[in-house]
């Protein structure tokens, strides 16, 4: 496998391969072996694969700046904030945000998260099947974030559906033309929701995080009405899909490795170890794309002022040097330092959401239905970029 | 083993906390703090998992 979707004689790698989301670890190790700097053949973007690299580069956003400018095209008209500026205006802007999502702060939603699981579970198990992706990996941090950032959870359908306009506009990803004018007028209407809603909140406040950004000072001040939008923009693409698509990830990976499965359901006390091995393997936020602020070599190859650079996580998270045995899934692992929520100044603020809502998840589902398999003669569908197995059949035994 | 925190390079991951809550704290933005200046010999194999798994290296023994 491997060689269709990564040439090692010119470091071309299909990341949109489908053959790549649904399978990338035997890619990535090739690609690991051979080629430190790999490069995407549609736009010839270089790609850093190698954990120190990776590092470093996530350390240093004064040269590899997250501005991206004209580069990214998610429909929005500014830049996302925190996401995509630059400390030292970063930082201040985390330091209103962080508090907000701290492992404190999100254990609040555990009760309500951990029963919502169980409904969603005691509504499908009699069936003995199920599409996982729409019975449990939307439905359960979707509801959970909504309810945390203070949005109307009845809406769903549409705050899923603005979010899928952004992230996997409905056209083939190829076409780069069509999926960019659907993300912009996506990202409109994104924009007109939040101002309405920042209108509501502004004149009846609420206890929520809505309130919040409406309410909170930066340094003396409010916050301007394009600054919120602008963290609105990022909290509904941040919080409506990654843990989507890890929740798939890990539960793909399970329904295929028995001994895993089984070590899960028998022994809880591994779930935390359990979800933090599987964030490294599955790493389903794959690339973090930077622009870089001045020249560079490195491995022997030269990258300009102004060029795009992309920090491959998933792949650094496979890097036999920080990680031994790093193609073995390992629960135990003493020493775990992956990258799936990335490092340095911009590390996922939703960190600890993601694990609370994962680690719930995993439990109440392994608690209920603890051997599933694939359905027999079906094969997923994975989306690629942020690696959503959009189609997961999944059956298990009646009771 | 005495403990160490580089706190200019903690940007709350919240590992150690987790970890070893005996050890580290968190502070209102969720970045860590130390509880203990000098590691109880029964916290020592905490305290170096807590290290190791640091994602920004922040923290060391003296």
């Amino acid at each position: 496998m491997g060689e269709e979707i990564f040439n090692a004689a010119t470091g071309a790698i299909d990341i949109i391969a489908p053959e790549f989301a649904l399978n990338p670890q035997p890619t990535i190790r090739a690609m690991l072996e051979q080629c430190p700097i790999a490069n995407i053949p549609y736009t010839g973007w270089a790609l850093l694969t190698r954990y120190e690299d990776v590092a470093w580069a996530l350390r240093h956003p004064e040269i590899f700046s997250s501005e991206m400018g004209d580069f990214l095209q998610l429909g929005n008209v500014r830049p996302m904030i925190p996401q995509q500026i630059d400390p030292p205006l970063q930082v201040r802007f985390r330091k209103i945000l962080d508090s907000q999502f701290t492992k404190k702060m999100v254990a609040r939603i555990e009760p309500a998260l951990r029963e919502h699981a169980r409904s969603l579970i005691a509504a499908i198990i009699e069936q003995g099947e199920c599409e996982f992706d729409a019975a449990y990996a939307i439905p359960l941090p979707c509801k959970a974030f909504l309810e945390f950032m203070g949005l109307p959870v009845e809406e769903m359908e549409l705050f899923l559906a603005m979010k899928n306009g952004v992230i996997r506009p409905d056209a083939p990803p190829i076409d780069m033309v069509r999926c960019t004018q659907l993300r912009a007028e996506t990202g409109q209407q994104i924009y007109r929701y939040f101002e309405k809603l920042i209108d509501a909140r502004s004149a009846a406040p609420r206890e929520d995080l809505m309130t919040y950004l409406v309410q909170v000072e930066l340094e003396g001040r409010r916050l301007t009405r394009e600054e919120i939008l602008d963290i609105c923009y990022l909290f509904l693409l941040g919080g409506l899909d990654t843990v989507t698509a890890t929740l798939g990830c890990n539960m793909a990976y399970l329904a295929e490795h028995p001994a895993h499965r089984r070590r899960l359901s028998r022994d809880p006390s591994c779930l935390e170890g359990a979800v933090e091995e599987l964030l490294r393997w599955e790493t389903p936020v794959t690339i973090l794309p930077r622009v870089l602020k001045q020249d560079i070599e490195l491995h022997g190859i030269s990258m300009a002022a102004g060029q795009v650079v992309n920090i491959m996580i998933s792949a650094a998270d496979l890097d036999e040097t920080e990680f031994p045995r790093s193609g073995e899934v390992d629960f135990d692992r003493e020493r775990n330092r992956h990258l799936a929520f990335g490092l340095g100044p911009h590390r996922c603020l939703g960190s600890h959401l993601a694990r609370i809502e994962l680690r719930v998840g995993m439990e109440e589902w392994h608690r209920a239905i603890p051997d599933y398999a694939i359905k027999p003669g079906e094969i997923p569908r994975v989306s690629p970029g942020i690696r959503e197995f959009q189609y997961l059949p999944l059956v298990w035994g009646k009771r | 083993m005495k403990l160490c925190l580089e706190s200019g390079l903690c940007v709350g991951h919240g590992r150690c906390y987790e970890l070893a809550p005996e050890l580290f704290a968190a502070d209102e933005s969720g970045h860590a703090l130390l509880r203990v200046a000098v590691v109880p010999p029964e916290l020592e194999s905490k305290a170096r998992r807590a290290a190791d798994n640091c994602p920004e290296s922040a923290i060391g023994f003296e």
